[in-house]
């Protein structure tokens, strides 16, 4: 296992998608921190004197950034697709009968394949996010980090949350065994359709019960990722995001290695 | 017989389509198994399921006379170049290699230079694998298959689509890893001709059926030229046959096949007249290894 995550890693590095990717990530990095600085620090320029009184008091803490960078559409938009890249070059130029037929347990494959996957996005993350949280930390005049006990916290939920997010995409991306169905899958998600779709859910089951005490997009992942109030999470909260983060991983990387050891290569 | 390979009605559908029936084929150590057939035959079916990249549907194959669960440890030792070679076309030839070697724990960059010296693509330096001609993408596959040191060799179509120096080549690098590594390898091949020039045993596949197997002698006993005689008693005729000397000979259905002195027609019919024994048909026939191939598989579509 540890010598495929090591293979996968080679080629990760040497994959020109991987560097293409993390600048686009450092420079959404860069785009959504001035985004913030002018929305935050200087509104007017953006919005007029009537949304600058609303917005001029803002304050920016550490878990805002979180909220501000990691939970937004976007960065969950490279990460898919770095996810789904990855992933799938393998298949797509075939390599991968060079190293399949000699593993004897195909699943470890896989999930060699995913671990990597999450190193990957890791490094993209922290680059990333470490950037976004660095410039806010120094040029916003209204920063002041809070809580860092809370802060870690809710980073650490939300990272889990992302590195359920590359699982569902990695098995997507299994299933379908193309980028295209694996980046029309993740676009789904990243960009909240599927979230709406699940409101629906949500306005059936209070339909048939007066007073539900769960709704779908209570457990959903997707909608509770999106959902998720980085700013005031409880510890509560926290745990039940990690759970259902927990649960999503254990269902996408076991499905995507059980299609491995089951499918012939194409 | 030292087999390292032998498939037992080794069989996978496709719904109700058999793309391999029941195949069972047997592979001496140090062979060069060349398997004929056409598009769709069901050759790539079969080595995919030896290479261990497709389960079988029923039947079962053992390396080195281990079967089930036991064939998969066998596994590592196989090396395969299936359909096209899988490159990373951004790599080097080197960086492809150096990809696999890290998923086997291997570390040795001499040792994969070895590799690539031993295909002729020791000089390819910083050359990325997507600029590599067809010729070179392919004997690039094949060093990736020899990354794991393998015993058995199986090899897709590995000189299609290749200029005749390129297939001159693949031929060289061929025949030295049988002979000087002593690696068994399947091959599979349009390219009859080519084909008969390395392979020592053969394999005839037709619509997912395996047809005949033969070593080289036998397919060119069954091709080259021969003396082919009917007689009204055909005992008595392979009695005189021995008396005269003859020894490269067999019987096919009523006929005698004779592969030596086939000009000495004549003689034989006057010495079984002498004997009283009727001389019904004699001639000399020869066919091509193709047209034998055509004849057994009933027609030249879609070869």
């Amino acid at each position: 296992m540890f010598n495929l995550i090591k293979m996968n890693l080679y080629r990760m590095v040497h994959a020109v998608s991987t560097w293409v990717l993390a600048i686009v990530a450092v420079f959404l990095a860069f785009l959504d921190f001035g985004i913030m600085k002018i929305m935050v620090d200087d509104p007017f320029k953006l919005f007029g004197s009537a949304s600058s009184q609303m917005l001029g008091t803002t304050t920016i803490t550490g878990r805002t950034t979180i909220a501000g960078f990691l939970i937004s559409s976007d960065i969950l938009i490279v990460l898919s697709i770095f996810v789904v890249i990855f992933a799938n070059a393998e298949q797509k130029n075939g390599f991968d009968k060079n190293i399949i037929g000699i593993t004897k347990m195909k699943w470890k494959h896989t999930v060699a394949r995913w671990l990597s996957c999450v190193i990957g996005l890791t490094a993209i993350v922290a680059v990333s996010y470490g950037l976004y949280f660095g410039l806010s930390a120094l040029f916003m005049n209204s920063f002041a980090m809070g809580s860092v006990a809370a802060y870690l916290k809710v980073l650490a939920t939300v990272y889990f949350g992302l590195v359920a997010f590359s699982a569902i995409f990695f098995f997507f991306t299994t299933l379908f065994r193309s980028s295209v169905g694996g980046i029309v899958a993740s676009l789904v998600m990243s960009l909240g359709v599927l979230s709406l779709l699940e409101k629906l859910l949500d306005f059936a089951v209070k339909k048939i019960f007066t007073s539900p005490k769960i709704l779908p997009t209570d457990l959903l992942f997707d909608s509770a990722y999106i959902n998720f109030d980085a700013t005031s999470a409880t510890t509560k909260a926290c745990l039940i995001m990690a759970g259902i983060s927990l649960a999503y991983i254990v269902l996408s990387v076991g499905g995507s290695a059980l299609l491995q050891q089951k499918r012939d290569v194409k | 017989m030292d087999y390292i390979l032998t498939t037992n009605a080794l069989t996978k559908t496709f719904g109700k389509y058999k793309a391999s029936n029941e195949i069972s084929i047997h592979v001496n150590r140090g062979d060069i198994y060349g398997l004929i057939g056409r598009n769709g035959a069901g050759k790539t079916t079969l080595m995919k399921m030896l290479g261990g990249l497709s389960h079988p549907t029923s039947g079962s194959f053992e390396i080195r006379g281990k079967n089930g669960e036991n064939t998969e440890k066998m596994m590592p030792k196989v090396g395969i170049l299936i359909e096209n070679p899988g490159l990373y076309p951004n790599m080097t030839a080197m960086q492809n290699l150096k990809t696999k070697a890290l998923a086997l724990g291997i570390k040795d960059d001499n040792y994969l230079q070895g590799l690539l010296k031993e295909v002729g693509l020791d000089n390819t330096g910083k050359k990325k694998a997507k600029q590599f001609s067809l010729g070179m993408k392919q004997r690039l596959g094949i060093a990736l298959a020899l990354v794991n040191q393998p015993e058995l060799m199986i090899l897709d179509e590995p000189i299609n689509g290749l200029d005749p120096q390129g297939i001159a080549e693949m031929r060289q690098i061929l025949t030295h890893l049988c002979n000087d590594r002593g690696i068994t390898i399947i091959i599979s091949s349009h390219i009859l001709d080519e084909l008969s020039k390395v392979a020592t045993r053969y394999g005839i596949i037709h619509e997912g059926k395996l047809l005949e197997e033969d070593s080289k002698e036998e397919l060119f006993n069954k091709c080259s030229e021969r003396l082919e005689l009917k007689t009204s008693d055909l005992e008595r005729t392979l009695s005189i046959l021995q008396t005269m000397g003859f020894q490269n000979f067999e019987v096919k259905d009523d006929t005698i096949n004779i592969y030596e002195r086939i000009n000495e027609g004549g003689v034989i019919t006057v010495a079984l007249a002498k004997e009283n024994i009727q001389t019904n048909e004699i001639g000399v026939k020869s066919e091509a290894l193709e047209d034998y191939y055509f004849q057994l598989t009933g027609g030249k579509e879609n070869v």
